[in-house]
């Protein structure tokens, strides 16, 4: 059991080091600082608080809502860029030849290579959430503690995703099927469910698209009503947080326990 | 146990396609067995299985007598292996790499290091121990296959095809590292190159069709044949296709 644990630091550190030495990483971080600016940017140049269809006075909670809200997207993508080819390039691209033959179990692998992508996903998470942080104090002398739940639940959301996307990794071939169909499953089929739900009264509570939202609703912020003008009543729900923390949970906890279910049984052909 | 590779009634089936079909045959420990046989014979789907890269349909095999189907880790952790054409983590650099297999290989510090060295020194890539994989060509990469398999200087090596995409020189020094390596170790390996497998190897297990046609030493299958290791081949495999 101790042997093993050193084992799984051992793949923890290297998977990481893999992971910071590819340009994606730090393009991610890029995409981050360009992101908090625009958004930033747009909250202030168009006066949001003003121009919303209920419009409300500004507050740093607004505030954190636009900006620090984004903080789903950032776990989505973040997530999906580093898990996608995680085990699936481990076949695909043979380097499985190298790494399998070791006296070291599929399980512990799985484990530190999902260790590995949390690790730099909550880092690109961290510098959003820093950034937006570093804009509220200088902005308006105050920060939320409504913040810091909400990076719980955005590193929450990117475990669940980082789920997602190694169940495929260990099902499909290749690592771009992989992250495409974490992609689509998140932006077309939970959005469908939510939009048929949603349509006949009923709250899509378990669609993590919808749970991902509690990044937001977390400030208490009714923004479902805000927002509801364009999309045409569609957004009335606000999910609640807690609901919401368990079904991130569940949405990792259960791809994740079976990606390493089927990595153990696949075979290298 | 005498035998440091056991192969019990192994059978692999992909779909419709019978890879192995109740292959036996068994290694002694220190001895030099090469698995020769035309393309798709099973030598491959062999390996894979005594590397626990695959499960057999059926049957079983042991590496010092530890069975490879039910305790993989602890089989194949006296086992060094080549099989088929390996890639690298291109982000990382041989020193790297090398480091990584041998902590989980439970190797650490001092020891390690120097291991690393010394064997990056036998496949001569000392001088590219800090350049990232990306930039090595398929013989460099073929080096650091064998230089992986050498680092824990595992008593039993299971090689496929370890000259694949060497240069003449590159497979003459592969094979002088082999040669030495039969000294003290197991060394089952397959290959196409029966003039490498003369070399290299005492015995010989000829296999068709996922059968083994004959497992004898080389000189005395060539004083029964009367002819070449080659004409050996060309005669039995003739008849079994």
């Amino acid at each position: 059991m101790n042997a093993e644990f050193e084992k799984l630091k051992v793949v923890t550190k290297y998977e990481l080091l893999k992971q910071v030495r590819r340009r994606r990483f730090y393009g991610a971080l890029i995409l981050v600082v360009i992101a908090e600016a625009l958004a930033i940017a747009l909250y202030k140049g168009l006066n949001i608080p003003e121009a919303l269809p209920i419009p409300i006075p500004d507050s740093p909670k607004l505030f954190a809502l636009f900006v620090a809200g984004m903080g789903s997207s950032v776990a989505v993508l973040a997530a999906v860029f580093f898990a996608g080819d995680s085990i699936a390039s481990e076949f695909e691209r043979k380097t499985g030849y190298i790494l399998f033959p070791n006296p070291v179990k599929r399980s512990t692998l799985v484990v530190g290579k999902y260790a590995a992508c949390f690790i730099v996903t909550a880092v690109v998470l961290v510098s959003a959430y820093a950034l937006a942080s570093a804009a509220l104090v200088g902005m308006y002398r105050q920060l939320p503690v409504e913040v810091l739940g909400s990076l719980g639940l955005a590193l929450l959301l990117g475990c669940s995703i980082l789920g997602l996307a190694f169940l495929f990794s260990s099902l499909l071939k290749g690592g771009m099927g992989a992250t495409i169909a974490t992609l689509l499953l998140f932006m077309l089929i939970f959005p469908i469910i939510r939009m048929g739900l949603t349509y006949s009264g009923r709250e899509p509570w378990f669609t993590l698209d919808y749970a991902a939202d509690s990044v937001s609703s977390v400030y208490g912020i009714p923004f479902a009503e805000m927002w509801q003008g364009p999309m045409g009543g569609m957004a009335l729900m606000t999910p609640d947080p807690t609901t919401s923390l368990f079904v991130m949970l569940a949405y990792f906890v259960a791809p994740f326990v079976m990606s390493i279910w089927i990595t153990k049984r696949r075979e290298m052909l | 146990m005498k035998e440091a590779i056991v192969i019990e009634n192994l059978s692999k089936r992909y779909n419709d396609f019978l890879a192995l079909d109740n292959l036996s045959l068994e290694v002694r420990r220190n001895e030099d067995v090469a698995l020769v046989g035309p393309n798709g014979a099973g030598k491959t789907t062999a390996l894979k299985v005594l590397c626990g890269l695959l499960r057999p349909s059926s049957g079983t095999a042991y590496i010092n007598g530890v069975n490879v189907v039910e305790e993989r880790e602890r089989a194949i952790s006296k086992v060094g292996a080549v099989v088929e054409t390996p890639e690298f983590y291109p982000f990382l650099t041989p020193n790297e790499t090398l480091s990584y297999l041998g902590r989980l290989r439970g190797m650490r510090g001092r020891g390690l290091k120097s291991r690393i060295d010394e064997v990056l020194k036998l496949v001569k890539l000392d001088g590219w121990s800090n350049v990232r994989i990306e930039k090595f060509s398929r013989g460099m990469k073929q080096r650091l296959v064998l230089a992986q398999s050498l680092l824990h200087d595992p008593p039993i090596l299971i090689l496929d095809e370890p000259t694949l995409g060497l240069d003449p020189r590159g497979m003459a020094e592969m094979r002088e590292t082999l040669k030495k390596a039969r000294e003290e170790k197991t060394v089952f390996f397959a290959s196409h190159l029966l003039a490498e497998v003369t070399q290299v190897c005492d015995r010989v297990a000829l296999i068709d069709h996922g059968r083994l046609l004959v497992y004898d030493s080389i000189a005395r299958l060539k004083k029964k044949y009367r002819t070449s290791l080659e004409g050996v081949y060309l005669k039995l495999t003739e008849g079994a296709t």
